[in-house]
């Protein structure tokens, strides 16, 4: 399965590596909102599967990001791109802070999810009231920034270097949230999904975990959505509503939950759906939603676990012992 | 003085459980809580552990209050604890599990668990969780399997260096030999015994086993309706007339 897995990953970085001179423009527009939606995906889980909180207004955090970064780009503040990132990712880490620090202090499961959906309906509905963040009609025909570093610059209305730019920033968060949620972090975290009790009784201190788990995963959506902006031109509120927050849920459940590369298994079939469908209105819907009927009901463990299932059963007959690292 | 509690009283709606129970353990002591079923036993202990606040009473670890303390500030303080059932991290290995509890240890001490960074557990860490693994009885190509494919037995042990490597001051053991074969049960009971030996540890457990009780307990207590019915040494409960009566007279007739 390791091994699966390693020559999955290299396939996958080759492909996304090279899409800009194999594909044609359109896939290679989706292979850019794709990798926005790994971070987003792999941000939410992040929290489902590492912290066990299931959070339905993930789209939020999303949004802070995806709005801070349209509103420098559209009002031409002057500011380079990379530091709006930060400043996206900054917005959207406090915000979740707050968030938890009010929703976390009693709720968790279905509490949690009511709570968290209603808070991010609530920003849909304050955009709405916003002129300057364009109401619900969104802000239209961003700007592309460019971006100079001294020794070179980075001009993102070429077509080839935003995406380029786009896949190196991506790396960079897919590289960050895997090193944390391997490391002692990660373990924490782990102990406190699998059993809160259990993980109080060793003396973490289960709702600082689950604090610091929330912050960090909104402020990697709201990277996500940072990064979204320059490269779809548009901000609508469709990306801070429920819809939006259904999507890394449904990367999530389909991709394999268990495993930290489940979501992005996830996004790309989800991604493909959607590509190959996109003439017929209404299919993809109804694709997607009898893809995730037969995954529930025939591989609960997603892709991921479905695969596992295989390799363990032909390599050595019974369940394999060894714990997969992926 | 390792545990003090005081008049604790519990009742579940109208039900009295505890009628006001006084018990003190001291450093290094080995305190059984024991009691046929329905006694009180469980109630009791989980006031003990913080788990269930009691109604009155006041519970005092080295003099300090911890009656509404939170488990992992117990925890930090010293509180060591298993469970009736074996409660592990069963989707981790068994590596993982006791990691998990060296570093919190760590980190709750205000030292580093390591670099946030490294996927490996630190030296310091892993040296730990090695150590503890060998000295009960985890081989090294076990270290990798995943927790939930261990039997029973092997939950209780794997709980229970989870527990020690928190480096508890307190123990505290809910039914440690409860549901295991009778090999399980004469390993446990000898870690038990090597654990005492070595000091440093104070135990409070509830047991059914009288056996294992009578070898290991230093004092115990003896619940019936959820009233102290004698506390003291085995041997001294051993004779209680009262006791033999109501609780051991239905074993050891």
């Amino acid at each position: 399965m390791k091994r699966l897995i390693a020559y999955g990953l290299v396939l996958l970085f080759l492909l996304f590596a090279t899409a800009p001179y194999t594909v044609n423009a359109g896939l290679v527009f989706i292979a850019g909102i794709a990798m926005t939606e790994i971070i987003f995906a792999l941000s939410w889980n992040m929290l489902f599967s590492y912290a066990g909180l299931a959070s339905f207004g993930h789209a939020a955090f999303f949004g802070v990001g995806a709005y801070t970064a349209a509103v420098f780009l559209k009002y031409d503040y002057g500011l380079h791109f990379l530091l709006v990132i930060a400043l996206g990712t900054f917005l959207g880490g406090v915000s979740s802070f707050v968030v938890a620090i009010i929703v976390l202090r009693r709720a968790s499961g279905i509490q949690l999810a009511i709570l968290t959906l209603a808070l991010s309906q609530l920003v849909v509905t304050l955009i709405g009231y916003s002129a300057f963040l364009g109401r619900d009609e969104g802000i239209p025909s961003i700007p592309r920034p460019v971006m100079e570093f001294g020794l070179f610059r980075i001009d993102m209305n070429d077509q080839v270097q935003a995406y380029y730019f786009l896949f190196v920033m991506s790396l960079l968060a897919v590289a960050l949230m895997w090193l944390l949620l391997h490391g002692y972090v990660g373990r924490r975290m782990k102990a406190v999904a699998i059993d809160p009790e259990r993980a109080a009784f060793v003396g973490i201190d289960v709702w600082r975990v689950r604090v610091f788990a929330f912050t960090i995963g909104g402020a990697f959506a709201a990277f996500a959505g940072c990064l979204l902006v320059p490269w779809a031109q548009i901000v609508t509120p469709d990306l801070v509503m429920w819809l939006h927050s259904a999507q890394p849920m449904l990367a999530t459940l389909l991709g394999g939950a268990g495993f930290f590369w489940g979501p992005i298994i996830g996004v790309l079939v989800l991604s493909m759906v959607n590509y190959a469908t996109r003439t017929f209105a209404g299919l993809s819907e109804v694709l997607v939603g009898g893809i995730l009927l037969i995954v529930v009901l025939l591989a609960p463990q997603g892709i991921m676990g479905f695969l596992r299932r295989i390799v363990e059963r032909s390599s050595t007959g019974k369940p394999a012992m060894v714990e997969e690292q992926a | 003085m390792i545990l003090e509690a005081n008049g604790i009283e519990k009742s579940y709606g109208a039900l009295k459980v505890l009628h006001g129970i006084d018990l003190s353990v001291d450093e290094g002591e080995t305190f059984a809580i024991i009691g046929p079923n329905g006694a009180g036993k469980t109630t009791l202990f989980k006031v003990l552990t913080g788990e269930s606040p009691a109604n009155s009473g006041v519970v005092r670890f080295r003099g300090q209050d911890v009656t509404k303390m939170s488990d992992f500030r117990r925890a930090r303080l010293g509180f060591g604890r298993t469970f009736q059932v074996a409660r592990i991290f069963p989707e981790v290995d068994v590596f993982t599990n006791v990691a998990i509890a060296v570093e919190a240890r760590l980190s709750a001490e205000g030292r580093s668990p390591g670099r946030w960074w490294d996927w490996r557990a630190s030296s310091q860490v892993a040296l730990e969780v090695e150590e503890i693994l060998e000295r009960f009885g985890f081989a090294r190509a076990r270290w990798r399997t995943e927790a939930r494919y261990l039997s029973h037995g092997d939950r209780k042990r794997l709980e229970f260096c989870i527990a020690l490597a928190t480096r508890p001051a307190l123990l505290m053991l809910d039914e440690p030999t409860a549901g295991m074969s009778p090999s399980d049960r004469r390993e446990m009971t000898g870690l038990l015994a090597r654990l005492k030996r070595d000091g440093g540890v104070s135990i409070v457990m509830t047991e059914h086993d009288m056996d294992i009780i009578f070898e290991l307990a230093d004092r115990l207590m003896v619940l019936n309706y959820g009233e102290a019915l004698a506390t003291g040494e085995p041997a001294a409960v051993r004779r209680d007339p009262v006791v033999r009566e109501v609780y051991l007279g239905q074993h050891h007739a």
